[in-house]
């Protein structure tokens, strides 16, 4: 039977699959082996005019310089594709048909899709298409492996370097360069580098460090021209008159989102400066996703819609898109399971953040440090060459900016921007850079925690800037929920013994080793999760909180949280020392349940009745540590031990 | 004070801090105890789960915590707490063997 829609393709012919996805940067991929450890039976696509597996672009830079071999590159272990049985295509998606649900190739061919996810990334924008001489051998606009490799042979060559652009990717282009004693000149359009990004003072600090380490900077210069000898670059021409002579020319001047398949859809797919998406990363078009740099999300500080260039955007964007996929494909093949599972991977992106080093300095942004109406305060501290800015609304933390030598605890400092933490005891700790993220955030858990046990009362769900489930408890297990996979490891806690035996059967079946670490419960009908801000059993969150955030890693300081009432069969997970180890790890499956069995942690520092030959994990000594309260307490000989190199 | 083992993070965090992981390397790079070729991927995705191969799990016995590998991270995520975890993991299906 053999059906021919207008565009004459024989739907029946054409090959098709359950979830396509255009692109494989990290976002496709991550979608991929995300909806592959969701979907064990769908069958998965990679469409990609890339000809290499899919690497790691931030190392990128490492390998410029021969730091890294391209082995090194991969973002997931070779062969993980085939592993996981994600078939990928080499070939160009020239158009979307979203009726009929398939994709034109070039070539002719067609693709059906189940779901479709736009994962296509960003393209540089390279030099102005008027400039003359930009096709000049050893102009090179950095953007793929490609440009990398070919700039890595040419280093040996080259002894003169201009730079063009205002932004990271120039700043680590220009220290890459100097690192192989090649004289760069860095021309900059603007007045300041990074204008969205760093004030004045911060750029300042920035350049003065760049500067030093022997790069000459020219600011508000553009290149007029590019002049060359036979057909190599010689040179560039500034817009200041002036002749830099250089045999190679680098070109980081920004990317824009590869939306061009948004305009080839059949159905209107709104994009501008990237495609639309809502927080689960759905387009305007039914069926369809996108995920990476070509997608636009809402800033939640802003409420403007703008593409996340960041690799940690695209990762958590990849795997949200995967669970939304899977759960609309699963919605619609069958009767709805587990029906609020979307909304777990609601807003879990929070603000955007970035951290990377500027040359010797280590930046961090986090929210929206600048830019803000007169509401917010902000306090600056310069000290000891180091700079910070932070904007406070009230007592709540909203945009953070360090630059120093040492790099903040990022993931903290976003967790606290996010669940609108009080900062007010830590105000001038995170000024000077010198926060105990640990100290602060297990501070809160037990605050919180104790306010839940001892008043009875719920915290109140106030409203952050973000996602509107602002109670630093709730959000303390959304935001280690903030990862959709991550999402189940209070759950299990939540639902007490129950639903922790049915949510653990799955663990073993859809886990593979190359996987995310959590199961999700897909094939389990998982009670509301706690991100959706209507769950009913709310009561049960003092117990997840005690379970997975406390008992793992902090040891003694147990909260004063009068115990829980046991339920029987999860007695065992609520005791703040738990019994001897092996009833409480229950089946194993070759170590893959890290996160669940995180309340069981402490049980490693060997219950006293306990003597288990522990291996010697310590390469110094032949000793163990003497800890003491070990039954026994000292050094023991311990015939199972073993040193470092004997394995 | 109890026989412990003090990690940095929590499980979770360690999660979010290997998805925010960039691959650069830098880590690896400063490693004094690291002596034979160990991909950046490899390393992540056996830290949390998933059997432990020979190379990482030689590794992960001879990362003495130095904490070297914190300083070079551009984006600030803490390696030695992420090796912890490792030991903690191998440590603990050595003992389910």
């Amino acid at each position: 039977m053999s059906r021919e829609n207008k565009a004459g393709i024989s739907r029946s012919y054409v090959e098709s699959a359950d979830i396509v996805i255009v692109g494989n940067g990290i976002a496709g991929l991550t979608a991929a082996v995300e909806a592959r450890r969701l979907a064990p039976d769908a069958r998965i696509v990679i469409i990609t005019d890339q000809c290499h597996p899919t690497i790691n672009t931030p190392a990128l830079k490492q390998f410029a310089t021969g730091k890294l071999e391209r082995e090194q590159l991969l973002a997931y272990p070779a062969g993980t594709e085939r592993e996981q049985r994600i078939h990928v295509i080499q070939a160009h998606v020239e158009s979307i048909n979203a009726q009929g649900k398939y994709l034109c190739l070039e070539g002719g061919g067609g693709f059906g899709y189940g779901s479709l996810l736009i994962a296509t990334g960003s393209k540089p924008n390279g030099l102005p298409a008027a400039t003359p001489g930009r096709d000049f051998d050893g102009v090179l606009t950095l953007h793929r492996l490609a440009d990398y490799l070919d700039l890595r042979r040419r280093l040996c060559e080259v002894s003169q370097a201009v730079v063009i652009g205002g932004g990271v990717h120039a700043i680590e282009t220009v220290m890459g360069l100097l690192s192989w004693g090649i004289t760069v000149h860095w021309l900059v359009r603007s007045a300041t580098i990074m204008p969205r990004v760093l004030d004045q003072p911060a750029s300042s600090l920035v350049l003065e460090h760049i500067q030093r380490a022997g790069a000459k900077i020219s600011l508000e210069t553009e290149v007029a021209g590019i002049v060359g000898r036979v057909g190599a670059v010689a040179g560039v021409i500034t817009n200041q008159n002036q002749l830099i002579p250089c045999q190679m020319v680098l070109v980081c001047t920004g990317t824009r989102p590869n939306a061009a398949l948004a305009k080839h859809c059949t159905e209107p797919m709104l994009c501008k400066n990237g495609i639309l998406v809502d927080d689960h990363l759905r387009t305007s078009v039914r069926d369809i996703y996108a995920a990476g740099d070509v997608a636009a999300l809402k800033n939640p500080q802003t409420g403007s819609y703008e593409p996340r260039a960041q690799w940690y955007s695209a990762v958590l964007e990849g795997r949200i898109a995967a669970t939304a996929m899977i759960d609309d494909l699963g919605g619609r093949q069958s009767d709805r399971r587990g029906g609020s599972q979307s909304e777990r991977a609601a807003s879990s992106f929070g603000v955007p953040w970035h951290a990377t080093h500027l040359g010797e300095l280590s930046m961090l942004t986090v929210g929206n440090p600048l830019h803000w109406s007169d509401e917010i305060t902000t306090l600056t501290d310069s000290s000891k060459g180091c700079y910070r800015l932070m904007a406070l609304a009230g007592d709540r933390l909203v945009g953070y900016l360090s630059l120093g030598p040492k790099q903040p605890d990022s993931l903290a400092i976003k967790r606290i921007i996010d669940d609108g933490l009080p900062v007010g005891s830590i105000k001038k700790a995170l000024l000077k850079g010198t926060l105990d993220a640990r100290a602060y955030l297990s501070q809160r858990r037990s605050e919180a925690a104790h306010d839940l046990v001892t008043t009875g009362k719920l915290p109140d769900l106030a409203p952050v800037a973000s996602t509107g489930k602002g109670a630093s408890v709730m959000r303390v297990l959304s935001s280690t929920a903030s990862l959709p996979a991550a999402a189940p490891v209070p759950m299990p806690g939540v639902k007490q013994g129950q639903a922790s035996k049915t949510v653990r059967l799955p663990e073993t079946g859809p886990l593979r080793a190359a996987a995310a670490p959590v199961p999700a419960p897909m094939p389990v009908p998982v009670p509301a999760p706690l991100a959706a801000p209507s769950a009913v059993p709310r009561y049960t969150v003092p117990l997840a909180i005690v379970e997975s955030e406390e008992i793992s890693p902090f040891t003694g300081n147990l909260p004063a949280v009068a115990k829980p009432a046991a339920s029987p069969s999860g007695s065992k997970r609520f005791q703040p020392r738990p019994q001897p180890q092996g009833t409480a790890r229950g089946r194993s499956s070759s170590g893959q349940k890290l996160l669940p069995a995180s309340a069981r942690l402490p049980a490693i520092n060997v219950n006293s009745k306990e003597k288990r030959p522990l291996r010697n994990l310590w390469s110094y000594g032949d000793r163990r540590p003497v800890v003491t309260n070990h039954g026994g307490g000292h050094s023991k000989s311990d015939t199972a031990r073993r040193t470092a190199s004997a394995h | 004070m109890r026989d412990s083992v003090l990690l940095h993070k929590t499980g979770p965090q360690v999660a979010q801090e290997l998805q925010a992981c960039i691959g650069c390397n830098e880590c690896l790079l400063v490693c004094p105890a690291l002596a034979e070729p160990i991909t950046i991927d490899v390393l992540n995705r056996e830290t949390l789960s998933g059997p432990i191969s020979k190379p990482v799990a030689r590794y992960a016995r001879a990362c003495y915590q130095c904490g070297a590998c914190v300083a070079p991270c551009p984006v600030g995520l803490h390696r030695d707490a992420m090796m912890m975890w490792l030991k903690v993991r191998l440590l603990r299906s050595g003992r389910e063997e």
